[in-house]
């Protein structure tokens, strides 16, 4: 097991008595990708605010690398951020942007000048260093706000949705660039988005969260694969979530029909969520598979086939290389492993605190 | 095509309609500025000669001195505190801030009068001295939301995340400041404290209620000489700070452009602009504050001083020069612009001045409400050897027993006309109610004034209280009414060199000086008698500085000085000394400046009506004014 660096113990959060985090506990360990995701307003980037120590908590406690840090200024901690909109200091040069941190430390010269040249290569910009920040590409701007960054060698680097104002081309690029730098330099960072794909392809680790409270943690596989709840389930991916009855171990009723499963322990004739990824929903023919159904719609997606099939009172979505015609009659056919099944939760509210209770 | 065409002609001639609307008036007070006459109405060649007395007139360099040095400090201030105050102010949350905004806005947003009367009555509550500090104060605080007005939106488009990228490197949350913050905001804060600058030197009204006695800045200083007209230094003066100002606004508007195109600009070129715009402002601040600091003098209070109340350009400042030379007493000199606002401020605060100079029936008002000290003449040698005895024996009417004033000046009313353009003598007032003429009549725009003419006319005094002739003489100004061109004040003496009118009421005074510009006019104190009026020099009953008041008034009546002030404000002088050492025989003869006695004793001045009477006449002349 890799080392703790930061714990964020029993964190409360209010702004004009409005809850924005609710008694939060998060280890983020050494080394890692962490990326924190979740919908505008789950409290992702106060988190992440905290940490950076632009914010106080109202309870609760920071711990970076066994010190306790909850009162300590932003401009004295080992973390750097690279913000959202670049942030940097239009009426300097790229140089002088890069070196402002290592001006304040005192460095000599030397060191100031290695160390630009260092950080411009790392992220792809050599020559750049007597450009005006307004004279540069967004793409361009933001890797200038990481090189900043990193050249006062933090042992995290905080970055908030810094792609978010990208291209989708750009932001695909970045995403590359970003996992190579955080491999070169061997340090944490902690990501927050709410583009999940970007977290499936970037993060080692996946902290879910939604209104305040974390939904789900893991890797990107365990997030996508076995979502926890219908809120993961549906903020990961595209996925068909149903309501249904667990029958008994690894046999739930479907929309009326029984189907094979691989779950166990939620007792029997008990309401849950399944989710489906309409990757894994075969259309079959008639009679060959469990639930009959009608292709209501298609759209052609690339890579694959999109479609709505109507079976059991339920639009089904379903992503398959092969296509069936508008009208045609299918069933559907699941693997038990492809069926996965969750809790229900009664309320809202209880539905927020998920599994973090 | 053809149709866009036509409209395109419409768009230049309107646009050209508008811009001859915004710059007739300022183009005309520079042609003007260069004028060589002293009219408005006449062109007397190229001179740079007002310009030239403009620069050696000590007081409007006071004046004017004191008006960069109070904007420059308001300036300073307002801006500091305005600059912090929406730094702070975007920190809170929205409510808060339209809250405070609001607050903050007032008095930007509030009539300056009332902005001005109560600064005025809490200076008075705290027992301010009023003077250069309240009216700075007031500065500063009318100019802290123009200040904000301009920080508030760039402050608003400055992501606070760079001032916290700043922090996040290290920086100390001052350093980051410094660093991030301010050089985006700059533009911003130099636009806003042009803008204060500006706003302060054109400020009138609050400097008029703040400023209280013996401290005038340029707006006040101008206001002041209105009563007179206005002298043609201050043509020139207008046509500077209308320069000024127009250079502060083009500066003001490239400091907000600076940064809004920075993609077209070479860096280099960039910063290069900007060091040259904040150190060309520098330069001028420098020079103000250097400027400033020759006027300095100004501020430091001499215990020996006297306070004097006079109206607008009635005495020759070289004058008040020689008397603090001689006396080593320090001149603290105010101009009025009426009697009746003189009146108000000496029953506000009898002390705030020595020595007064009002005309005759405000002096009995005056006595009456026991608000001047009783003077004794052997006091006042220059007086009694060189004031003729006529003239304070016609005081009397006013002054019974000469026991509060000195003569100044007088003068008599009568009708100036054009010799040219009237066929008979005019020996009577009927001459204005001659159909004829109808249209090339000027009256005078004053109470007294005009009744005296309808009331002389029909033989009743010109101190008359009786109703019924107040009834007659309000009829006969109403049938009057449509002959008269204008009912004006100072425009009589322009439009008559001008020759815009054949007939005009005029003091003997203005009428030397038209003669001067126009030979065709005359000068005629009608048959049926006119009003003589006298200006007489007073001390108030609570006046600080009594001895010093009682030497300034004899000085006034050292022959010397009776003639500079006569040879510069052309009325009658009572100094029989003086009158002898006139060089010029045609006004030392004038029986426009010195009519003869037969001719006096037709003339009566103006008595204090009372309240009563006060309240009469003024239900009158609405009467007249409203059937225009």
């Amino acid at each position: 097991m890799k080392k703790e660096l930061i714990q964020l113990q029993h964190i409360s959060k209010s702004y004009d008595g409005h809850m924005i985090l609710d008694d939060l506990n998060l280890t983020i360990h050494e080394n890692e990708f962490v990326t924190l995701l979740g919908p505008s307003g789950c409290g992702k980037t106060t988190t992440l605010r905290i940490i950076g120590g632009f914010e106080r908590p109202d309870s609760g406690r920071v711990i970076f690398d066994g010190e306790d840090i909850t009162e300590l200024a932003p401009n004295r901690r080992q973390v750097n951020t690279v913000f959202q909109k670049y942030a940097l200091f239009t009426h300097m040069d790229i140089a002088e942007n890069i070196a402002f941190g290592l001006k304040i430390k005192n460095k000599s010269q030397a060191y100031i000048k290695d160390k630009i040249k260092y950080a411009l290569k790392l992220v792809n910009l050599e020559g750049y260093e007597h450009r005006m920040p307004d004279t540069l590409s967004g793409g361009q701007q933001q890797r200038i706000a990481i090189a900043r960054a990193i050249v006062n060698e933090p042992k995290v680097l905080l970055l908030d949705e810094p792609l978010g104002a990208l291209d989708l081309k750009l932001r695909q690029e970045m995403q590359y660039e970003l996992i190579r730098m955080k491999n070169e330099l061997g340090i944490t960072f902690i990501y927050v988005t709410h583009d999940q794909e970007e977290a499936l392809t970037m993060s080692d680790h996946i902290v879910v969260m939604n209104k305040g409270y974390i939904q789900q943690e893991g890797t990107p596989e365990d997030i996508y694969n076995e979502p926890e709840n219908a809120f993961v389930a549906d903020f990961i991916g595209d996925s068909n979530i149903i309501t249904a009855t667990m029958v008994r171990d690894e046999l739930v009723n479907i929309l009326g029909t029984n189907f094979a499963c691989v779950d166990k322990g939620f007792g029997e004739n008990k309401p849950v969520d399944v989710v489906i990824r309409p990757e894994d929903v075969k259309l079959v023919e008639r009679g060959k598979g469990t639930l009959p159904g009608v292709v209501s719609h298609i759209i052609f997606k690339g890579v694959h086939y999109e479609m709505e099939v109507q079976a059991g009172g339920f639009e089904w979505l379903v992503h398959s290389t092969r296509m069936n015609e508008v009208g045609s009659e299918v069933d559907i056919r699941v693997d038990p492993f492809n069926i996965q099944v969750m809790n229900r939760p009664a309320s809202e509210d209880e539905e927020a605190i998920g599994v973090a209770e | 095509m053809q149709k866009k065409k036509s409209n395109n002609v419409f768009e230049k001639i309107y646009m050209g309609i508008i811009f001859v609307f915004m710059y007739a008036p300022i183009l005309t007070l520079i042609v003007l500025s260069f004028n060589s006459s002293k009219s408005r109405a006449k062109w007397g060649g190229f001179t740079f000669n007002w310009y030239i007395r403009l620069f050696s007139d000590s007081e409007v360099l006071n004046a004017l001195a004191n008006t960069l040095i109070i904007a420059l400090i308001a300036t300073i201030v307002a801006t500091i505190i305005g600059t912090v105050t929406t730094v702070a102010l975007v920190g809170l949350n929205r409510k808060t801030r339209a809250v405070i905004m609001g607050v903050t806005n007032i008095p930007m947003i509030n009539a300056d009068i009332v902005t001005g009367i109560s600064l005025m009555l809490l200076f008075r509550v705290l027992h301010f001295n009023t003077g250069f500090f309240t009216v700075l104060i007031a500065h500063i605080t009318f100019n802290i939301p123009y200040v904000m007005l301009s920080v508030m939106p760039r402050m608003k488009t400055i992501s606070p995340s760079v001032y916290e990228a700043a922090l996040d490197l290290g920086a100390r949350p001052m350093y980051a400041f410094r660093k991030t913050v301010l050089p985006d905001l700059a533009p911003a804060v130099v636009s806003g404290a042009l803008m204060a600058f500006t706003m302060s030197i054109d400020d009138f009204i609050i400097t008029y209620f703040t400023k209280g006695s013996g401290f005038d800045t340029l707006s006040t200083k101008i206001y002041n000489e209105v009563k007179r007209g206005i002298q043609p230094e201050i043509y020139a003066l207008s046509a500077i700070i209308f320069i000024v100002v127009l250079g502060l606004l083009f500066a003001s508007n490239r400091m907000k452009n600076v940064k809004i195109k920075p993609r077209e600009m070479d860096e280099r070129k960039a910063k290069g602009r900007k060091v040259r715009l904040i150190a060309a402002t520098a330069v001028a601040m420098a020079a103000i504050v250097f400027l400033g600091m020759l006027f300095g003098g100004v501020f430091s209070k001499k215990s020996n001083q006297v306070y004097v109340y006079n109206a607008g350009e009635y005495i020759d400042p070289e004058v008040i020069e020689m008397f603090e030379e001689e006396y080593g007493i320090e001149v603290i000199y105010d101009e009025f612009e009426s009697n009746e606002i003189m009146y108000a401020k000496v029953a506000a605060d009898n002390a705030a001045y020595d020595v007064l100079c009002p005309s005759d029936y405000m002096i009995a008002k005056l006595i009456q409400n026991d608000m001047l000290y009783e003077i004794d003449l052997d006091e006042f040698p220059n007086a009694q050897e060189y004031t003729g005895p006529q003239y304070f024996e016609s005081a009397q009417a006013f002054d019974p027993g000469n026991k509060y004033a000195v003569p100044y000046f007088w003068g008599t009313v009568g009708i100036l006309y054009n010799k040219t353009m009237v066929d008979e003598p005019v020996t009577s007032w009927d001459v204005l109610w001659d159909e004829k003429y109808s249209g090339e009549i000027l009256m005078q725009d004053s109470i007294r004034d005009a009744f005296m003419v309808a009331l002389a006319r029909n033989g009743f005094s010109i101190n008359s209280t009786d109703p019924k002739e107040i009834e007659i003489a309000t009829q006969d100004l109403i049938d009057q009414s449509p002959l008269v061109q204008a009912y004006v004040v100072d425009q009589v003496r322009d439009k008559m060199i001008g020759n815009e009118a054949i007939l005009g009421v005029i003091y003997s005074g203005e009428a030397i000086f038209t003669k001067r510009e126009n030979p065709n006019l005359e000068y005629v104190i009608p048959d049926e008698g006119s009003n003589v009026w006298i200006d007489a020099w007073v001390i108030t009953k609570d006046a600080r500085n009594k001895e010093n008041a009682k030497l300034w008034i004899d000085f006034m009546c050292r022959p010397d000085i009776a003639l500079m002030n006569f040879e510069y404000i052309t009325y009658s002088t009572p100094n029989i000394a003086a009158q002898e050492m006139i060089e010029d025989e045609d006004i030392r003869t004038s029986e426009v400046a010195f009519p003869p006695a037969e001719t006096l004793k037709r003339c009566d001045t103006y008595v204090y009506l009372g309240e009563e009477g006060d309240r009469l006449y003024s239900d009158a002349w609405k009467k007249v004014k409203s059937a225009n």
